[in-house]
């Protein structure tokens, strides 16, 4: 990854009505600021949808993954409209109906699942950054 | 007229994930939303005013809103302002935790204790002027609160999931113009419900509670009536004979 100069964004849902959107938050966390932080970037969506100059343009100059809680996929549309390209989109449910024993409850504070259904999406995350990176545009799940 | 949805206070966080005044607002949101005033609130996710359809634009307009920001950018007030309608109120947590003087919140993930007090002052904040809008009178059309003190109906009602809260809208072709109304669903739902058949009759009292959440055009009146009768009609035909 020596090479790679470009940061890639994180950009995870920001629901509060479901657990999902937690787990898209804490599996950003994990990658931003354990897994790959030299790596990578998180970029609120609040941010993209106030259309703050600096993170329209940290997302038009890099590529982004999204992390999305729900089927309306708003981080995913937010970047896009916001001038920047989806490299790699991951929904919280599709993970989940991977790995249905981790059912995510409670949303200010995760179930011992959630925290490792996050943990599960965190490391999808980082294959697909890693991948990003090599230049094979992305991981195994996209 | 129906009585559309109990009234009810909006809340947007900002949600901001960089900041720890950003997990505040969210906690502090959540806390009102689940624990201190569940029957009272609603909440929606900001970027569904750009990323979502007209119901969720239309949130703002529909509720009186509160506005969570973490920081001086308040992305939600400013936000909700630009894409649905003008917050009633806004609480900015840097402000807040200046003001009451709590230490400064630490940690996006874990909050340290100043972080846990700023989402309980914030979240008193809150529900205070939840109380306080409630007592208001919300009009609307203006999308304003009215200071008229006007009896409130409220029933408990679980707080509402953020990505289900738009508020449901139809289109009609008026005019060979398609025209998307707020709320008409629930008008037809809530007359069919009062027993009220489709009928000339009908049109004007229709018209009239259309006209309250949305803006018919000056000389329109008589097509729109004509053509919601006709949809209410329609909707009868679909739901069977009113009760």
């Amino acid at each position: 990854m020596t090479d790679f100069k470009q940061k890639v964004i994180i950009v995870p849902c920001s629901g509060i009505g479901k657990p999902y959107g937690t787990v898209s938050r804490e599996a950003a966390y994990a990658v931003t600021e354990d897994l790959r932080p030299a790596q990578t970037q998180l970029v609120p969506l609040a941010l993209l949808v106030l259309g703050d100059e600096d993170s329209r343009s940290v997302v038009a100059e890099n590529p982004a993954i999204t992390i999305d809680g729900c089927k309306l996929a708003c981080a995913a549309k937010m970047v896009r409209q916001s001038g920047g390209t989806v490299a790699q989109e991951i929904a919280v449910l599709d993970v989940y109906r991977r790995y249905k024993d981790l059912k995510p409850l409670g949303i200010a504070e995760l179930n011992e699942g959630g925290q490792k259904l996050a943990r599960v999406l965190a490391e999808e995350v980082t294959t697909m950054v890693d991948g990003i990176a090599a230049g094979k545009q992305g991981g195994e799940n996209a | 007229m129906p009585e559309l949805p109990k009234k009810k206070v909006g809340i947007v966080s900002c949600s901001g994930e960089e900041l720890a005044e950003g997990t505040v607002t969210r906690l502090a949101a959540l806390k009102v939303l689940e624990q201190l005033r569940p029957a009272d609130t609603v909440t929606i996710c900001l970027p569904l005013f750009l990323a979502g359809g007209e119901g969720d634009r239309a949130f703002a307009k529909f509720y009186p809103t509160i506005a969570i920001d973490g920081c001086e950018k308040r992305c939600a007030a400013r936000g909700t302002e630009m894409y649905s309608g003008k917050p009633a109120a806004s609480i900015v947590v840097t402000e807040l935790v200046a003001e009451r003087g709590i230490g400064k919140p630490e940690g996006k993930r874990r909050l340290n204790a100043a972080g846990q007090q700023a989402v309980e002052a914030t979240a008193g904040q809150i529900a205070g002027l939840v109380d306080e809008l409630l007592h208001k009178h919300w009009n609307r059309t203006a999308g304003a609160v009215e200071e008229l003190d006007v009896p409130v109906v409220q029933t408990p009602v679980q707080a509402t999931c953020s990505c289900g809260s738009g508020i449901p809208v139809q289109d009609i072709l008026v005019n060979g113009q398609t025209v998307t109304l707020i709320a008409l669903p629930l008008i037809f739902q809530q007359l069919h419900e009062a027993g009220k058949p489709a009928s000339p009759d009908l049109a004007k009292e229709l018209l009239d509670t259309v006209q309250v959440y949305n803006p018919i055009p000056a000389g329109e009146e008589s097509a729109y009536a004509a053509v919601l009768s006709s949809e209410y009609a329609a909707f009868c035909n679909q739901q069977g004979a009113v009760k």
